[in-house]
């Protein structure tokens, strides 16, 4: 029993000593910088998975040399259900940092709790940055009561997707580019039924998708906008003046669900789509299993995403097509809106005189000193210039520390703070390459000038429209399935009868209070 | 000398019993199909070279001598990955070690049948695990405490589970009491008994407590995610759930955060990593397991 005893007693002490340290840990962080402005940043990584850049960044030593600033970063989860849920229990004890990224939803919620500065009088202070960040649009975005809560830096690419095409199976079929609905059915037959690869198999589908859902882009989502612009019925939102509402009460949207039900009744629809996560899509379209989708430029263009469709099918190509005109003439991609990063600086901060301070940060940052080193890193080690003057990944001395490399990009980690999709940013983002087995040309940045040239819905604003509580959003969504699925039988009546029941269980509100919301804040087209 | 077989007297099995045993036997390989097949799907899928992602089955039945070990190297050759499992070790080991300091005790006064107060005592420890304080409440708690951007901050919160309480309390009320009053009649304080005569009992009690606090603390995403700001502090949940969330490829660059592994090998990889200590733990505690969780469950 004694030895038994001394060896509990041993392993509880060498268990105690090791856990000693872990109550100072983090202590030796928190000492104050002498003459230093402590600022501390929450902000949203540009790649969450490569980890922040290290402690001996030349850009700490830079910020505190030139603004006698000691900025502290913390990178914010990788999902916004987590940010919010750190952001706001941070501020429920009044822990706000400094300053910090936040979904408009919830700078919403803090701005009326006292929570947030206003941001109003930094625009002026800081001259470089609002003119290439800050247009009129974006200064609204964030505004509550007539002040304007949190800066609103660009957000990801506009009009970035499109509607492509196999134009090999076309070709192997006799067929044209369709350009109706009709055309584009007759299309999908064929990609289903005729063998388009012809590999003698019954392996292909007409049309590839996923139900990729947003706040305005609702059931059945982006990947189908194209078919409900064809019946000017696409987004959540008709954001114009003359219709302003929900599109599910618009008859459109009925003529889009039984052209939709059509797809999937005959079978010219990927029959997966509604298992289908965002990288099941992907693998699909590079395996060859469907000719025509809506996909984001640089998930079809980028060099690594093509490779593995150039491997399997060099002969492949796709096009970017026209959207498919309905019965009535209407196009459209689909609704776009401006996408905003939204940076607000905690009261907190502004009542320890900090604010001036971080609109000299944020200043820097969009110098052309901050502008390169937090979007590209140090010049000969993490990018070099090309003959444009273009940063390129190529020619580092050790191409693992480039910014696209595995241990270059935590360096860049901060980029979106300071990138605005200029014209540099583009090039440099998405270099012309030639595929490995193919010898095509192909360049992310010319599929992507090439779909903002189609035909899109103005929807700006539509993202920060009232949501459906839970219920009515899983009501709407289940039954929007079930009609397609055949649980439910799609003819007028029944879609009369289950609008009137969804009006009654909220949608009808929830239709008004976005209506209204929309008027007051200037957003109808 | 030859050792004499023992003769077990049994009755003749049914129809009846063998359609059970089969029935039984099916139903249990159908859960072990179940559970095995996403184990040998993701595994495999974090052996598989580039070339087989997103081919028919995911490459489930590539054969071992195809496989690939990028994603492996490209984990083990990543600072932030060994980092984030050197900081879930700290939070392992340190909850593990407080959490049982504090339950054992705990545990034991509860047991004790003539503590003043016992029931009180008893009802105010299951209040707050039937009615729950909430997220704001204890992030307040513990700002106040000051243990935001601490480690300890992740384990010290939930170091006392009312539920393991309740069981380590039924262990050690199943200990025979003429142990304990011997111990008291050779002049053995509380603290003796509970050191000297109860711990050395409670092996298996103490190893499965500790299996269930062990695997909790190893998990913690959230309080991790809520409490810990440094990067270099945070555990491998985080960098499991960034991983997880990485599709590689954003909208600016295209990004190799892990070299030229394929973002599917390297989730999965990452995956597996994560569950190998627990992996390893279990073969070794599972004869405590099977005991410690069936002690105190018969009281005679």
């Amino acid at each position: 029993m004694s030895k038994h005893m001394s060896m509990l007693l041993v392993l509880v002490t060498v268990l105690a000593l090791v856990a000693a340290p872990l109550f100072s840990q983090g202590v030796a962080d928190k000492k104050a910088s002498d003459g230093l402005t402590v600022i501390e940043l929450w902000y949203g990584a540009a790649v969450t998975e490569a980890g922040p850049p290290p402690d001996d960044w030349v850009g700490f030593q830079i910020i505190k040399d030139k603004l006698n600033i000691d900025l502290r970063i913390t990178a914010l989860p990788s999902s916004e259900a987590d940010q919010d849920v750190k952001v706001q229990a941070a501020a429920a004890a009044n822990n706000l940092p400094d300053l910090f990224m936040v979904r408009r939803d919830v700078l919403a919620r803090l701005v009326p709790q006292g929570l947030i500065a206003s941001v109003d009088d930094l625009y002026a202070k800081m001259p470089i940055r609002t003119a290439t960040h800050y247009d009129e649009v974006s200064r609204r975005n964030a505004l509550f009561n007539g002040k304007s809560y949190g800066l609103s830096d660009p957000g990801a690419i506009i009009k970035n997707e499109g509607l492509l095409i196999r134009k090999d199976w076309l070709d192997n079929l006799g067929l044209a580019v369709p350009t109706t609905t009709d055309e584009l059915f007759t299309v999908m037959r064929a990609f289903t039924f005729n063998d388009p690869d012809r590999n003698g198999k019954n392996d292909t589908y007409g049309y590839g998708s996923f139900e990729e859902i947003g706040n305005y882009e609702a059931w059945p989502g982006r990947r189908l906008e194209p078919i409900f612009g064809a019946f000017d019925a696409d987004g959540t939102w008709d954001m114009t003046v003359a219709n302003a509402g929900l599109s599910v009460f618009k008859d459109g949207f009925f003529d889009a669900m039984v052209y939709l039900k059509r797809m999937v009744d005959e079978g010219v629809m990927d029959p997966n789509w509604l298992s289908y996560k965002k990288d099941d899509f992907r693998a699909a379209w590079k395996q060859g299993r469907f000719g025509i989708m809506r996909e984001q430029n640089a998930a079809f263009a980028a060099e690594s995403n093509y490779a593995p469709f150039d491997q399997n099918f060099p002969q492949g190509e796709w096009i970017v097509i026209d959207p498919p005109k309905g019965p009535k003439g209407h196009a459209s991609i689909g609704p776009y809106t401006a996408n905003f990063r939204i940076y607000a600086i905690s009261a907190k901060a502004e009542k320890e005189g900090k604010k001036d301070k971080i609109a000299e940060l944020l200043e820097w940052m969009a110098s052309d000193e901050g502008y390169f080193l937090l979007g590209w890193g140090v010049e000969g080690v993490n990018y070099t210039f090309d003959k444009h003057g273009v940063p390129v990944a190529d020619g580092v001395p050790n191409p693992e520390y480039s910014f696209t490399g595995a241990k270059g990009q935590v360096v860049t980690q901060l980029r979106n703070m300071v990138f605005y999709n200029g014209d540099l940013e583009l090039y440099a983002r998405y270099p012309t390459y030639t595929t490995a087995v193919s010898k095509k040309e192909m360049s992310a940045l010319d599929v992507m000038r090439e779909m903002q040239t189609k035909d899109w819905t103005a929807a700006v604003g539509s993202d920060t429209l009232p949501t459906p509580n839970a219920d009515l959003k899983r009501f709407y969504e289940q039954s929007l399935s079930e009609f397609i699925t055949g649980k439910r039988v799609l003819n007028r009546a029944n879609w009369n009868a289950w609008l009137d029941e969804f009006r009654k269980l909220g949608g009808q509100a929830w239709n008004d209070a976005g209506v209204a919301f929309a008027k007051e804040n200037n957003l109808l087209n | 000398m030859a050792r004499k077989k023992h003769s077990v007297v049994t009755a003749a099995s049914t129809v009846g019993d063998k359609i059970f045993d089969f029935a039984v036997d099916f139903f249990l390989l159908i859960m072990l199909i179940i559970i095995v097949i996403p184990l040998w799907s993701t595994i495999t899928l974090s052996f598989r070279p580039n070339a087989f992602i997103g081919s028919n089955l995911q490459g489930m039945f590539l054969a071992p001598w195809k496989w690939s070990m990028a994603a492996y190297n490209a984990l083990l050759g990543n600072a932030g990955f060994i980092r984030a499992f050197g900081n879930s070790f700290k939070i392992l080991v340190g909850g593990v070690a407080t959490s049982l300091f504090l339950t054992i005790p705990l545990a034991y006064v509860l047991a004790i049948p003539t503590l003043p107060g016992r029931r009180y005592l008893t009802i105010l420890i299951i209040v707050p695990y039937v009615f729950n304080v909430g997220l704001i409440p204890t992030y307040l708690l513990v700002t106040k405490l000051g243990l935001i951007d601490k480690i300890m901050a992740v384990f010290l919160p939930g170091a006392i589970s009312t539920y393991n309480t309740l069981i380590m309390r039924s262990f050690f009320e199943g200990i025979p009491s003429e142990l304990k009053e011997s111990a008291r009649i050779d002049g053995a304080s509380e603290i003796r008994i509970l050191l000297m005569i109860i711990l050395p009992l409670s092996k298996a009690i103490i190893m499965t407590i500790g299996l269930f606090y062990g695997v909790g603390f190893w998990n913690d995403f959230f309080h991790a995610m809520l409490y810990l700001n440094s990067n270099k502090l945070q555990p491998l949940p985080i960098l499991l759930r960034n991983i997880l969330m990485a599709s590689g490829m954003n909208e600016f660059v295209e990004v190799h955060a892990f070299g030229d592994a394929p973002i599917a090998a390297i989730k999965a990889a990452s995956v597996f990593m994560s569950a190998i200590p627990m992996i390893i733990a279990y073969p070794f505690i599972q004869k405590y397991f099977t005991k410690g969780t069936l002690l105190g469950s018969v009281k005679g």
